[in-house]
């Protein structure tokens, strides 16, 4: 068991009503390491998120989470499965009523029967590990973007997951605390031995963080496996993703102009 | 052209369709999180307030003057039959009965169910209730349930202010300004207005609470799910849909209860 995948996915195919958004796409979680889902925007790598934190139903394909297919989970099968899991979402879905320590609190006041003078001291020590102790009665109006993702992750880690979802951890960060959120996530994983999963199109971080990689491009996976892998990869997507190189315009003047006309063919005689 | 018309019948029909299923989920979801964790109390309490408490002010400002034009278009229709001593029996019973309910709980989806839905449907676009649902915490049992529970406390009390502050303005119009006998006003009232009356506006009031909360965190929970888009013109869209969706379905259900009822 500890060396079999935590997740794994068989031709999963995902919509958004008639629109086809993921395809068959198989791949694996690995425990306890550091798996990066790269992509440009829109390939689709926040709906394979959302199948994976079980907010997307597998409409076609399977999803299995230690060989048991989620299509066959029930409600508490499913709720057993969230209890085990964190997620830190990309604007850090703080609950805007309640301050930083409260909202970290919520998971264990709802999930465990311990003493509300217990709570508040696991809540202080999930914001130290993040750095943010002195922000704790804050309101999350009154945290950075840096802050709140922080103060996310302390929400996340407030049951100690076996596995922890981040969205676009780096996106919208100074360099500064980018860096210290990598760190953070590399130090969860080698001192929790957590098993961590994280969205990103940052290349600098993916490349520092990552055990495995998986790279996306229009719904499919181009390639995956490990940091070096990816790197000596020749398809000229991947290639083109790696080097941050613009799509070229493929756009004929003439067409251009007859999208701009809905269709219509453009004729125009240049006198010389 | 015909296809086009029964193509966007059909799919208006199937929308609509799926909107009353949908409906018909949650209010299951509502009330089974009435047996569910998390721990209620407090955030019951605190929705008591904001819906209660908060709205007393409102309440009470269009329930005096609901009151007053009642005792003005009173007097001056019964005085036309020569009835002026069944002013305070008219003025009650149209506020217990139809008035004080339905206009109670249509001042508290102005005040509060629009907040209500704004709050839930910022809660949606800015992932909060997904966060919810990673946490194993079920959002119904989180943020609707306490708010149900508050409402069926508030907006039958809510109700009975109303309906008292209604008829003092109806006595001071009739009675202090328009010199009706204040005993007759008085006599006339207890006569007429019977349990079953009183009955009528707390069964009405209980229903109006539960349909207020009901549309109101229905529009929030669901804002932006439809067309997969989640910006704050979602939310304002949401909004004022809540607030019409939930004055005419009390309207509507006034009649239907009232016609049960009598």
């Amino acid at each position: 068991m500890s060396d079999s995948p935590f997740i794994a996915l068989q031709k999963l195919n995902s919509y958004y009503g008639s629109r086809q958004i993921l395809h068959e796409i198989e791949c694996t979680i690995p425990r306890r390491k550091i798996t990066v889902i790269m992509g440009i925007s829109g390939c689709g790598k926040s709906t394979l998120l959302r199948h994976l934190i079980g907010l997307k139903p597998t409409e076609a394909g399977e999803m299995s989470i230690e060989g048991k297919d989620v299509g066959t989970f029930d409600e508490s099968d499913m709720r057993a499965y969230r209890m085990r899991m964190g997620v830190l979402f990309q604007g850090g879905a703080l609950f805007n009523s309640l301050t930083v320590a409260q909202n970290v609190a919520t998971p264990l006041k709802v999930h465990t029967r311990l003493a509300d003078s217990t709570i508040a001291i696991m809540a202080a020590i999930k914001l130290h590990l993040v750095g943010l102790t002195g922000a704790a009665d804050r309101m999350p109006s009154q945290l950075s973007g840096g802050m709140r993702k922080r103060a996310g992750l302390a929400r996340a880690l407030a049951m100690d997951p076996e596995i922890l979802f981040v969205d676009e951890p780096s996106s919208g960060l100074d360099p500064i605390t980018a860096a210290g959120l990598d760190d953070l996530i590399l130090e969860l994983r080698e001192t929790l031995g957590m098993t961590i999963v994280v969205v990103t199109h940052e290349l600098e971080s993916a490349f520092r963080i990552a055990d495995q990689m998986i790279v996306m491009d229009a719904g499919k996976i181009l390639v995956a496996g490990a940091p070096e892998e990816i790197k000596s990869n020749r398809d000229p997507r991947v290639v083109q993703f790696l080097e941050r190189r613009a799509d070229e315009r493929r756009t004929e003047d003439e067409s251009y102009m007859a999208s701009l006309l809905g269709g219509r063919k453009v004729e125009c005689e240049i006198e010389e | 052209m015909l296809v086009d018309l029964i193509r966007s019948l059909g799919r208006y029909g199937l929308s609509q369709i799926s909107f009353l299923g949908r409906m018909g989920i949650f209010f299951y979801h509502m009330v089974r999180g009435l047996a569910r964790a998390p721990r209620k109390f407090w955030p019951t309490m605190r929705q008591v307030l904001f819906i209660g408490s908060k709205s007393l002010f409102v309440i009470s400002f269009t329930a005096v003057f609901t009151g007053m034009v009642l005792g003005l278009q009173g007097y001056y229709t019964l005085s036309r039959f020569g009835a002026k001593g069944m002013l305070g029996a008219a003025v009650a019973l149209s506020l217990i009965r139809e008035l004080g309910p339905a206009l109670a709980a249509i001042m508290v989806t102005g005040r509060a169910g629009s907040a209500m839905c704004a709050e839930i449907g910022i809660m949606r676009i800015e992932e909060q209730i997904d966060a919810l649902e990673c946490m194993a915490v079920d959002p119904h049992a989180y943020l609707i349930t306490p708010r149900l529970l508050a409402s069926l406390i508030a907006i039958p009390l809510l109700t009975a202010i109303f309906d008292v502050v209604g008829i003092f303005g109806g006595y001071l119009v009739g009675v202090a300004l328009l010199g009706t006998n204040p005993g007759a006003f008085i006599t006339g009232m207890e006569k007429t207005v019977e349990w079953n009356d009183v009955h009528m506006g707390i069964v009405k009031s209980l229903i109006f609470s539960v349909l207020v909360i009901w549309i109101c965190t229905y529009k929030g929970y669901f804002t932006g799910v439809d067309k997969g888009y989640f910006g704050p013109e979602e939310v304002s869209r949401a909004t004022t849909e809540a607030v019409v969706l939930a004055s005419v379905a009390i309207l509507v259900s006034d009649y239907a209860v009232t016609s049960i009822m009598l």
